[in-house]
């Protein structure tokens, strides 16, 4: 369940979100500079509103009235950027180490490691990798955190056809085997078709809907070069 | 190039001093730096200030307040004279006097290397559970590390060229405080021994080209590392 | 456009600028005697600028062209030096003072010392951290003397792994003041210029080179202004005031 009450102010731009959705995968969907990626930025805590309540699964990580702010590092949360943010002195392995819980089974990695196929690059640096690689060591990292939800930007932006495809069967799998919380940011539908449950349209810093996925798709045009025989089956 | 004996402990006595000067000067440098580079607070500026004073002030000036302050009677001297720690006249104030004159330099230096690490990865470790120290040492710090390296090289030959605040705080004394900037001064002073003013000039020189290079080096190849992520 | 600026800068200022002062180059222990008589105008007027260092680092600077009117050296031998390098007008030198070497402790210090039987009483003062300040012994006068001194005493040996140096006279006396040092070896009018210090022991006159404070006019600027200065520093005002502070005046 999520649940989102925020208003920010970033310059010029005025940020003005209320919505609550019970989509395993809510979609931020709307195109550049609409405001979605801010939001993104304040549910992980590195943005703050200047009013407003931000919860998840019934955790609060924001509520101004009882002046509650839990800190990025502790909002237990896994995030992809848009620019990945590998860390450039770290190579894959600790890279991908590195939000793990202290304790945390080494079978975890392993799975996490073959679910997105990166043994063949553990020792690799970030500097070594395809952008494709890129974004599934970004994601295994987050997941490894062991995180109580996702939140993706952007996931398969700047990618060519090959690495948008990789990327995107492996989050369908992620999606298939963690079944986490998620909220993905997105401009592009098709994106959007394949990975979310509900979609929360954005338009100009307000929200101009709340649907489902069927609704959306039914209503947008999506490419059908993504549109896969599997993904129509299992909507 | 031989030095004489006396010239030689002179030397040796450089390195050790500014060696325990600057590694002495550099946690506490450290914490400025990164107090200027990443936080905000009230009275910033004077702080900052503060840092920087030893770079502004007359060295001689600098040497006195170390005098009343860490000398026998000072208040603090009194505390170090009493646990048998006593620094005045000894090597030890000399590397208080060379830590004191070279801060400001590792200070600007080190803020411009962790102004220099992208925040967005800050950012990244922080979503990712990692606390401010964890941040600082996963990230930051190695991250900035040739202006780290950079910086300990012109503290150092700064700290090994340390002569006003030396002097006036601990005088010269053979084997103890008599720096090779000091003996050089000694022999510049003195009419008749310009060789071996010469010669330790020679000396001076080569360490400060030395520590040039270094930092020029870091600095050169530092910035953005070819193989950061690309987004 | 810069070279314009500059230009009309130099014209403008050379123009509103009065003539300037002339410059006394002194060594640093005579900077309350000279500072007293230029406020008294007992050095004309305007009143020089008068500027103190080291005499190592004054007669370098002087023979390195720096626009000093007249020299007055701690010692002979800066003022020798700065003959050779043809920086003064050898027939204007004139021994001008002369003073004497002493032992000195912080005022209310107890302690009671003889310097005629060696370093022991001295060691036993300085204890087991004291120091004894003394200017550098190889490039400062004090510090010259103090050697020829505690040579001469047979004390040079046992003292000297005991001293601290420092930079010129002022600042072993400062030490001395301070409390950084039990024991300091100054120029008698040091000690009378400093309320803070008192004198235990004067060095006997034999025991070192005479201490002798040679003035000349630096080369090139011998004129008619700087003869009556010079004039001035040994007339009997200037005398009177020389003693008060702690020198001998020496016979032309």
């Amino acid at each position: 369940m999520i649940a989102l009450d925020l208003a920010l102010q970033r310059g010029e731009f005025s940020l003005e979100l209320a919505l609550q959705s019970t989509a395993r995968a809510l979609a931020l969907f709307g195109p550049s500079g609409c405001g979605k990626t801010s939001t993104l930025l304040a549910i992980a805590g590195l943005l703050h509103p200047g009013r407003g309540r931000i919860a998840i699964d019934g955790r609060v990580l924001f509520d101004r009235h009882t002046n509650i702010d839990v800190p990025p590092a502790q909002r237990d949360l896994g995030v992809v950027f848009q620019d990945a943010r590998l860390f450039p002195h770290l190579n894959v392995r600790e890279n991908l180490r590195f939000g793990m819980p202290r304790g945390a089974a080494s079978r975890t990695f392993d799975d996490v490691v073959q679910l997105l196929e990166l043994s063949a690059l553990l020792k690799r640096r970030p500097g070594q990798l395809s952008g494709g690689q890129i974004r599934r060591v970004a994601i295994g990292r987050a997941l490894l955190r062991q995180p109580r939800a996702l939140l993706l930007d952007e996931p398969l932006a700047n990618l060519h056809r090959e690495a948008r495809a990789e990327v995107l069967k492996h989050l369908r799998g992620l999606k298939r085997e963690f079944a986490l919380t998620t909220i993905l940011v997105s401009h592009q539908p098709d994106e959007v078709g394949a990975l979310a449950d509900g979609v929360a349209r954005i338009d100009d810093g307000r929200l101009a809907a709340l649907e489902d996925i069927e609704t959306f798709k039914a209503s947008t045009a999506i490419p059908t070069a993504l549109d896969t025989p599997i993904a129509r089956a299992s909507g | 190039m031989l030095l004489t004996h006396a010239e030689t402990i002179a030397l040796a006595l450089s390195f050790k001093v500014s060696l325990v000067g600057v590694a002495c000067s550099l946690p506490v440098a450290v914490g400025g730096a990164w107090l200027l580079a990443r936080t905000r607070f009230f009275g910033k500026s004077i702080f900052e200030g503060l840092l920087l004073l030893p770079l502004i002030l007359p060295p001689v000036v600098t040497g006195y307040v170390l005098l009343i302050v860490f000398g026998h009677h000072g208040p603090i001297g009194r505390l170090l004279d009493a646990a048998g720690l006593s620094i005045a006249f000894r090597w030890t104030g000399a590397a208080l006097a060379a830590a004191v004159m070279a801060f400001p330099l590792l200070v600007v230096a080190l803020r411009n290397a962790f102004e220099s690490v992208d925040r967005k990865l800050e950012h990244a470790a922080a979503t990712l559970g990692a606390g401010p120290w964890r941040i600082f040492f996963g990230v930051t710090l190695p991250l900035s590390l040739r202006g780290l390296v950079a910086g300990l090289a012109l503290a150092f030959a700064r700290a090994f060229g340390e002569f006003g605040a030396t002097i006036t705080f601990v005088s010269s004394i053979p084997g103890q405080t008599r720096t090779l900037p000091i003996a050089l001064y000694e022999l510049v002073s003195t009419p008749g021994r310009e060789g071996g003013a010469l010669r330790l000039t020679l000396v001076a020189v080569i360490v400060a080209l030395v520590a040039s290079l270094v930092a020029a080096l870091m600095l050169l190849r530092g910035g953005t590392r070819p193989d950061e992520a690309e987004a | 456009m810069a070279a314009c600026l500059i230009a009309t800068f130099c014209a403008f200022a050379s123009i509103a600028a009065p003539a300037a002062p002339p410059t006394i180059f002194a060594a640093a222990s005579l900077e309350p005697a000279l500072d007293q008589m230029a406020r008294d105008g007992a050095l004309g007027s305007p009143a020089p600028r008068l500027v103190y260092a080291a005499s190592s680092a004054l007669a370098r600077q002087i023979e390195n062209g720096a626009p000093a009117d007249i020299f007055i050296s701690a010692d002979e031998r800066w003022m020798d030096d700065a003959a050779k390098h043809g920086a003064i007008v050898p027939t204007t030198r004139a021994d001008l003072l002369g003073n004497a070497l002493v032992l000195v402790a912080p005022a209310d210090s107890h302690a009671m010392v003889d310097i005629a039987h060696g370093a022991a009483p001295l060691l036993k003062v300085l204890g087991s951290g004291g120091r004894l300040a003394v200017a550098l012994p190889d490039s400062v006068p004090a510090g010259i003397y103090a050697r020829q001194a505690l040579t001469k005493l047979g004390m040079w040996d046992a003292l000297q792994p005991h001293m601290a140096m420092t930079r010129d006279v002022r600042a072993a006396l400062n030490l001395v003041v301070l409390r950084q040092c039990p024991l300091g070896i100054v120029y008698r009018s040091d000690a009378v210029s400093e309320p803070r210090v008192k004198v235990l022991a004067t060095f006997p006159g034999d025991s070192h080179k005479p201490i002798v404070y040679p003035v000349a006019i630096v080369k090139e600027h011998d004129n008619a202004g700087t003869r009556a200065l010079l004039a001035a520093l040994q007339s009997a005002r200037a005398h009177e005031v020389f003693r008060h502070w702690g020198f001998d005046v020496l016979a032309r």
